[in-house]
């Protein structure tokens, strides 16, 4: 009788234990770094209605990020301008640019400029910009050297990893409160930054919550 | 298989909350012993089987595709123009009032970026205090209706605003020809000042126009009469409850939703807590009512003997040798029918209870009762020297009939001689809420142009030639009038959704007016009002009534002290002596009443209200014929012989028919403890022949039998049984607990001997030990916890619809309710209680129970038992003591809601949210919920109701468990608000009270506190270290952070029931042979101390 299984299958077994033993760490270790938002999130960077230049207006022109962003220190939104605010400047100033037709266009029509969202929380988280900004928490640690962007985009990963990193530390990231809108500025070295943001998270009770209710309600 | 805990041994005689808890039936068991009721986990309830949801499952499946992998592109869209005040997450809260029929309500309206989302009381005006009720919370959800009219029909068919201003153009040229003879207007009472200015305009213009008010609550203006009897102006007797100390109700329900005001529940509750002088409350009613449930003793008996009543205390009073006239009004009255021993003993020693409390009593005759009971009433006051101290007289808000404003019955008779040719209908739907002998309909085709003015197409707008659609009241400016006869001013938050116009709009329009959206009139009004012209002054006051809401009455609201004038009194007595027979079973009574959740119908199309348990039947989405269980019995109309009446987990009533004054009409019987018998109450306001998806086709029409003469009482009723089976959707023994006293009572008496007394009462435990400690785990600075306090909770449930305002709580429709997935986070458990026993043998519940409300919500255990069975730890406690939960990590096990001993868990079997909850389709010959076909049918949420969510309360899905978050997106702004405040400072406590829950806020009687326990100022505190206070199933070493301080009643001793009343949760005296209610407290003290106290907070 001849043999139903060729010599080379005894082998097999063998070949698909070696097989899933290479294939299983590679899918786990794909996933981990292809499917979270370090990897789908960072470097998002879609292009504006307006090609608004943040280091332009912030760098060179020395603009606050309050100016714009008006809400940032008494609500959870961080609201982006209306219109009024960049008509505020620019009616007097560039009046005639075409890069600003848009923002003229949106003034005198009503109709809002259509401002492509590049961070989203999603629905079932409440995150909330004033209790950051209020107890010492610079733009800069979410979003990144903003005022050094010519394109705004996505700096930092934003998963709940991410924030509980920074609420389980708080003293790796809170500095005083008159930095909080000065982007460029930051600790001499970490063990300043380690020293200080213990002193400030001693001085001020900062206790950043850990618990799901602190974001999700 | 469920294992049973072995209960130890309990004190107290039982509470049930239905007929089948008191008979112990299997059915009873059965929900007893599930996390859910029966058929909440079966798919097979709803008339399909297992079978068609596998076949829904495939092709659900089928139809699944791969949704796109990119990630969509969104956008942010600020404002071009920054509105004034508006920032973006900020919510805003605007002052307004609800215009009501007997004094409007003010309240604060929040809003989030322009949508008004959720209603409170003003805190300004006394009137509210801060408080709303059910209605008021419930409206908001009017305001986002989908079922709202939205268009300008003429004859049926759209058209627009342009021609409906020609036609008044057209109207009015014609008009003046005649001075308006043939036009007549039907109005709601909204009780506006600039609508009577509008109409006293219309009416210089076109001197022959006339108009009627129709109001169906107010249409029986016997209160009115008898107060003009009394003492002169038409108003009514406004009770000061702040300094009675007695108060005899009879037949009014002012805690609940017909007499009173917020301020008199909110006063009235002050003095129900037995720290300060404690009141007592004497209720004679027919029906169980909030108002009967708080009672200290409370007389069941047929409505139409309580005429009868009150001229026996009148006997009575006399008696004790007071009089001012009363002696003529009683003699007047025919002799009284034979009192029982019990209920003569009530009537003597309560008439000598409010002789011994002369000056500081009130007796409060409910104003739709028969007028010799008012009359009698005031008499009463007047005797008892009352008048002036704690009833005060005052003309009620409104603008009474006068030459141009005539009754209903008058305008009826116009209309039928032919004399209307143009009749506008604003606000009120006579179609169908008219007396049934006017026959509304037909006198409606007499008239050549109907034009009906409101927020739905209902039977009128049928009816009518016209219809145009109405702004809703926060929709558009406005004015009107509070209890106190303060000026309130109504401002839009949002323009109206659909294009509707106020009433005002439409006066001003027909008055010759040009268009407008702006308070121009309203302006008027408030300078003629406020004497003042144009200038600075007058911005500024007009700027503080409308930031305030309300300005103060510049006229005093009552002139000189009333006097009683005992002739006109007798007088008008005489031409009204009440004739109504004592009910029999051959000639039964049917009380017509206003609804709690529909009131006279106006909120049929709510589905806050619809879903909102009846506060004593439980009923929820329909009405039913209300019966004692003894005469349900007597008349043979049981449909489950054991005394329960639950059948296949639902509960079920006996169709019957109902004749009366010569019309019949259909109802299922439900059977009510506390009911007198050979009496039977009818709900109005259900039964619509036209409304929206969520009314129609709930209840029966109750105004069938209304008549002009007997707008609340039929008396010579016939039934006749029809065989049919009804089932209701009755939520009252939906999560029911195991064992006993979790809501714990005492007498006043016993409460002075046995302080503690709530605490050592139920399941008595050894010693309770953790094995683990927790406390180190709650170390953050605020530590939440609430107390609810019993002895002020009427059990109006104001607080679950504030609840499900306040955090997105879909509804889920009758069908669902049935099988006991109604998703209310607060539930109001009802128990009724009584010393008399349950004997299975005549199968009939004990007829005079009492009855007590105790509000249920998530208990936040320090121990939580859900937290250890959540396989995913999607449920866990956080440093506050709060028991979270994590939606997204929620896998819908359920073992949470198993293990909750409290049942305050709720799942979402369904996508309530997001699916029609309501529609129904065929399928495979069975008839489905819509629901039950998941994605295969489209989504049916309407967008409207979107707008209406806390946008800071997430919105679940299905297969997500839910409960009682103490509103946890109040908690984390005041705590957020709190450290942007700190800022470079560690003051990053909340202060004391300065956070409410979306109940704690809402609750009229002010019965729950709510706060951080770790602050010794806040209230809370002092309530969970009350005497009164203990934790429910406490035995089982849960440590809850909701507390109850238990109910005490003050029962008078010299009454008959003086030894039962209140004692429901102690042990019964003559068990032991002890001094009454020693027994509990006697007991407490030969344990060891502590033995169940719970822990001593922090």
């Amino acid at each position: 009788m001849a043999n139903i299984f060729p010599r080379w299958s005894n082998w097999l077994p063998l070949q698909i234990a070696a097989c899933l033993l290479i294939i299983g760490p590679v899918l786990v270790a794909g996933v981990t770094y292809y499917f979270t938002p370090k990897y789908t999130r960072v470097g998002y960077e879609p292009i504006q209605p307006v090609a608004f230049d943040h280091s332009l207006h912030v760098t060179q022109l020395g603009m606050d990020c309050r100016y714009c962003h008006t809400g940032v220190e008494v609500s959870s939104h961080s609201n982006v301008p209306n219109t009024q605010t960049c008509m505020n400047c620019h009616a007097h100033v560039q009046a005639n640019n075409p890069k600003l037709a848009p923002v003229k266009k949106s003034f005198e029509t009503g109709q809002p400029i259509p401002w492509v969202r590049i961070h989203q929380a999603p629905d079932y988280v409440y995150f909330n910009h004033a209790v950051h900004v209020n107890r010492g928490i610079s733009c800069r640690e979410c979003h990144g050297e903003v005022n050094n962007m010519t394109v705004v985009r996505h700096d930092q990963p934003m998963s709940m990893g991410w924030c509980l990193s920074c609420h389980r530390n708080p003293e790796t990231k809170i500095r005083p409160l008159d930095k909080v809108y000065d982007l460029s500025w930051k600790a001499e070295s970490p063990e300043a930054q380690a020293e200080m943001g213990k002193r400030l998270v001693e001085a001020w009770r900062v206790k950043p919550p850990q618990d799901c209710a602190g974001c999700h309600r | 298989m469920k294992r049973d805990f072995q209960y130890p041994d309990v004190t107290g005689r039982r509470h049930w909350k239905g007929l089948d808890e008191l008979a112990g039936t299997p059915e009873f068991n059965e929900w007893l012993h599930r996390e859910f009721p029966a058929g909440a986990s079966e798919l097979a309830a709803d008339g399909s089987s297992r079978r068609a949801f596998l076949q829904l499952m495939g092709a659900s499946l089928g139809l699944a595709g791969l949704a796109g992998c990119r990630r969509p592109e969104a956008h942010i869209v600020p404002f071009t123009k920054s509105p004034e005040w508006m920032v973006p997450g900020r919510a805003l809260q605007y002052a307004s009032t609800m215009p009501r029929r007997r004094g409007s309500l003010p309240v604060l309206v929040t809003t989030f970026n322009g949508r008004p989302t959720k209603i409170e009381g003003n805190p300004l005006h006394p009137m509210s205090g801060g408080k709303t009720d059910s209605f008021a919370q419930a409206s908001i959800l009017d305001v986002y209706d989908p079922d709202r009219s939205r268009r300008i029909l003429k004859g049926g068919v759209a058209t627009d605003a342009k021609a409906l201003q020609d036609q008044i153009a057209e109207w009015r040229k014609a008009w003046a020809a005649d001075g308006g003879k043939g036009v007549a207007f039907i109005v709601d009472e909204t009780l506006s000042p600039t609508r009577v200015r509008l109409a006293g305009e219309l009416l210089k213009q076109f001197p022959n126009i006339s108009g009627c008010i129709h109001e169906p609550m107010l249409d029986c203006d016997d209160d009115l009469n008898a107060t003009r009897a009394a003492f002169g102006p038409r108003g009514h007797a406004a009770v000061d409850f702040a300094k009675a100390d007695v108060v005899l109700a009879l037949g009014s329900d002012f805690l609940g939703n017909d007499d009173g005001t917020l301020a008199d529940v909110r006063e009235f509750s002050l003095r129900r807590r037995p720290g300060k002088a404690m009141n007592r409350l004497y209720v004679a009613e027919h029906a169980f009512t909030v108002t009967g449930g708080s009672a200290d003793h409370r007389l069941r008996v047929a409505e139409s003997l309580l005429p009868h009543v009150a001229a026996e205390i009148g006997r009575e009073i006399l008696k004790c040798g007071r009089d001012v006239g009363l002696r003529e009004l009683v003699d007047a009255m025919p002799p009284a029918p034979h009192w029982s021993d019990k209920q003569a003993a009530w009537i003597r020693e309560c008439a000598k209870d409010l002789v011994a409390h002369s000056c500081h009593c009130a007796v409060v005759a409910g104003f739709a009762q028969h007028g010799a009971t008012q009359i009698i009433a005031h008499a009463i006051n007047a005797a008892l020297d009352n008048l002036g101290k704690t009833v005060i007289p005052r003309p009620r808000p409104g603008f009474g009939p006068s030459d141009h404003i005539l009754g209903l019955p008058r305008m009826a008779e116009r209309l039928a001689a032919g004399e209307i040719h143009t009749l506008f209908i604003l606000g009120a739907n006579p179609a169908y809420t008219a007396p049934a002998d006017m026959n509304f309909g037909d006198l409606l085709k007499k008239v050549k142009t109907i034009v009906h003015h409101g927020l739905y197409v209902d039977e009128t707008a049928e009816a009518a030639h016209w219809h145009l659609p109405a702004a809703h009241f926060i929709e558009a400016w406005g004015d009107t009038i509070a209890a106190d006869h303060s000026y309130c001013s109504i401002q839009p938050m949002i323009l109206p959704l659909f294009g509707g116009w106020s009433q005002l709009q439409l006066l001003a329009a027909l008055a010759g007016k040009p268009f407008s959206e702006g308070p121009e009139e309203i302006q008027e009004t408030f300078r003629a009002k406020a004497r003042m012209s144009h200038g600075p002054d007058f911005d500024r006051a007009w700027t503080r009534f409308v930031h305030d809401g309300f300005a103060r009455p510049d006229f005093p609201a009552t002139a000189a002290p009333a006097q009683f004038d005992a002739a006109r009194a007798a007088a008008a007595l005489r031409l009204n002596i009440p004739r109504d027979p004592a009910p029999t079973p051959d000639g039964l009574e049917v009380v017509l009443a206003a609804d709690y959740r529909v009131d006279d119908g106006r909120y049929i199309n709510n589905g806050w209200m619809q879903e909102f348990p009846d506060p004593i039947t439980k009923l929820t989405w329909e009405n039913a014929a209300l019966m004692s269980p003894a005469t349900a019995k007597a008349l043979g109309l049981r449909v489950q012989k054991r005394g329960g009446i639950v059948k296949d987990g639902v509960t079920v009533g006996q169709v019957i028919k109902i004749t009366a004054g010569g019309r019949t009409i259909e109802a299922p019987v439900l059977e009510a403890p506390g009911h007198a018998d050979n009496s039977i109450t009818l709900h109005l306001g259900y039964g619509h022949r036209a409304t929206g998806k969520v009314g129609s086709g709930s209840g029966f029409d109750a105004y069938a039998l209304r008549t002009t003469k007997n707008p609340r009482l039929l008396t010579g009723a016939k039934i006749e049984a029809t065989g049919r089976v009804h089932r209701f959707a009755v939520t009252q023994e939906h999560h029911s607990l195991e064992g006993r006293d979790h809501a714990r009572e005492a007498p006043l008496e016993h409460f002075k001997k046995h302080p503690d007394f709530a605490k050592h009462l139920g399941v008595h435990s050894p010693p309770l030990k953790n094995a683990f400690d927790s406390k180190p785990f709650l170390t953050a600075p605020h530590q939440w916890a609430m107390a609810v306090d019993l002895s002020a909770c009427t059990g109006c449930g104001t607080c679950m619809v504030a609840c499900q305002a306040e955090n997105n709580i879909p509804i889920v429709g009758a069908e669902q309710v049935r099988n006991g997935r109604e998703m209310h986070w607060v539930r109001v458990d009802r128990y009724f209680t009584s010393h008399e026993d349950y004997s299975p043998d005549l199968g009939t519940a004990p007829s005079d129970p009492e009855m007590l409300a105790q509000p249920v919500m998530c208990q936040h255990c320090e121990n939580a038992p859900c937290e250890v069975v959540c396989p995913v730890n999607a449920t866990v406690h956080n440093d506050e003591g709060l028991n979270v939960m994590a939606y997204n990590r929620c896998i819908g096990t359920r073992y949470c809601a198993n293990n909750c001993p409290y049942k305050v868990r709720r799942f979402n079997y369904f996508d309530y949210n997001q699916r029609p909850v309501l529609e129904r389709h065929k399928f495979l010959g069975f008839d489905i919920g819509g629901l039950y076909f998941g994605p295969t049918r489209p989504k049916g949420s309407p967008e409207t109701l979107k707008m209406q969510r806390n946008p800071n309360v997430t919105v679940r899905m299905r297969g997500v468990m839910e409960k009682c978050t103490f509103c946890v997106q109040r908690l984390e702004v005041a705590k957020i608000d709190q450290k942007v405040r700190a800022g470079a400072s560690p003051d990053i406590t909340v202060p004391a009270n300065s956070i409410q829950t979306a109940c704690q806020q809402a609750c009229p009687a002010a019965a729950i506190s709510f706060g951080n326990e770790a602050d010794p100022r806040d209230t809370v505190v002092g309530h969970r270290a009350d005497q009164r206070s203990y934790e429910v199933l406490s035995f089982l070493n849960t440590r809850p952070r909701v507390s109850y301080l238990a109910k005490i009643r003050n029962p008078n001793p010299a009454m008959p029931d003086a030894a039962h009343v209140g004692m429901s949760a102690l042990r019964e005296a003559h068990d032991h042979g002890e001094e009454p209610g020693a027994s509990a407290g006697a007991h407490g003290h030969e344990k060891p101390a502590g033995a169940t106290k719970p822990h001593g907070g922090h």
